[in-house]
């Protein structure tokens, strides 16, 4: 265990810690979008930096990336000083600047007082802001199916070749975990369409509901060895099985206790 | 890709250790050999050096040294650089597009040449500068700049 203090504050936390863990733990609010439980920390979207410094320093501190920074012994953290607020507030200017349609980095902008970008805006932007969470957790689960493409200002994410991405199985994992909602599906009847790519849905054996797509289902039952009945429901159906079975049990017990 | 083309990659692999780490060789060795990236070529590396396609695909697309798109014999760059510029690169683009007929990026129906631009060769004393494959011509003057391509 190390002591650093945060705000003032002396917390104690696990050596090898990311900073930004502990701050969160501590209550403290720090803006990211990037950042996401299941995925390793990779500092793209730059708005958790921090100010440290440490006693022997004299004076001197620097800004880091706290999801990035692993605590150590007698380190001394500021999460929002001014200068940190104008540090802030310039990456989404410019962040805003690239995506000026974006709902998500209007809102937070507007949070450090932003109401439009100070840059000239790319009207013509989507709202990519080139933090990869989707490309990592498809690499988290083992797909890697989209990727960068491209370098500098025509870097796009993109299936290979721009087509319907061969290893792409269709679990929807890129499109929830993109901060800014960019990358869009649509769901009709059983058919998925994601990166122009058609997936079948399975339709759940009771209620008839649309559940995951098939490809999903084989992978997950292939990768994490599920039984191969148990996607022929949904969850919802799952769940009422089980209140019933449970509900069978309970009846069962008063009947024996009797 | 025909059969040839085939032993030829073949050969590549096995000069190479098959693991993701070769992945960059791999793809310089096949620009070498075929002059660009064919598509079939990238989806055997991936599936040789196991490496997702996507990835073979965002590293062939991240560097400017290779290319997707078959290119000439003769690989003719013109450099663009502040020197270069100064000194007139401009005017050696226009005799080269204007010469083989077409603009810089593309390559002629033929197969033989293609134009390049280049930021910078690091010769910027010899400006301009015009290289024709590995071959550098410095203080190219507008009027010989077809010469030096059609030489031998």
């Amino acid at each position: 265990m190390v002591n650093i203090t945060i705000n003032g504050k002396v917390v104690r936390a696990t050596e090898g810690e990311m900073l930004l863990d502990v701050i969160r733990r501590e209550g403290i609010n720090i803006p990211t979008l990037c950042q996401h439980d299941a995925l390793e920390p990779a500092g793209n979207c730059r708005l958790c930096m921090v100010e440290i410094t440490r006693t022997e320093w004299d004076g001197w501190k620097k800004y880091v990336t706290s999801c990035l920074y692993p605590v150590e012994e007698g380190l001394i953290v500021s999460t929002h000083t001014s200068e940190l607020h104008e540090i802030r507030k310039t990456i989404l200017d410019l962040l805003l600047a690239n995506s000026p349609h974006s709902d998500v980095l209007q809102k937070m902008a507007e949070e450090y007082g932003l109401h439009k970008t100070s840059y000239e805006p790319n009207l013509e932007g989507d709202n990519c802001i080139m933090c990869y969470a989707c490309t990592r957790i498809c690499e988290v689960l083992g797909k890697s199916a989209i990727s960068p493409v491209m370098r500098g200002h025509e870097k796009v994410i993109a299936p290979p070749f721009g087509e319907e991405p061969p290893d792409c199985i269709g679990c929807l994992a890129c499109a929830h975990i993109c901060p800014t909602n960019v990358i869009t599906w649509t769901d009709e009847n059983l058919t998925r369409t994601i990166w122009k790519k058609k997936f079948e849905l399975i339709a759940c054996e009771k209620c008839g509901k649309a559940t995951i797509s098939r490809d999903f289902a084989e992978y997950l039952i292939e990768k994490r060895g599920l039984p191969k009945e148990y996607f022929n429901t949904c969850d919802d159906c799952k769940r009422v099985e089980l209140a019933q079975k449970m509900g069978a049990l309970v009846d069962k017990a008063k009947e024996v206790a009797l | 890709m025909t059969q040839t083309d085939m032993t030829k990659l073949d050969k590549i692999f096995n000069n190479n250790p098959q693991s993701p780490g070769s992945l960059i060789t791999v793809l310089q060795d096949i620009q070498r050999e075929f002059r660009y990236l064919p598509r079939e070529a990238l989806e055997k590396t991936a599936e040789i050096l196991n490496v997702p396609l996507s990835k073979v695909y965002s590293a062939s697309t991240f560097y400017a040294v290779f290319s997707l798109k078959p290119r000439g014999e003769k690989i003719v760059r013109v450099c663009k650089g502040t020197a270069c510029h100064i000194k007139g690169a401009d005017i050696i683009l226009e005799q080269l597009e204007s010469g083989l007929g077409i603009k810089a990026g593309e390559t002629t129906k033929d197969l033989k040449y293609t134009i390049e631009l280049v930021n910078c060769v690091g010769a910027c004393a010899l400006a301009p500068v015009m290289l024709v494959n590995e071959k550098y011509y410095g203080n190219v003057r507008c009027d010989r700049v077809m010469k030096l391509v059609e030489k031998d």
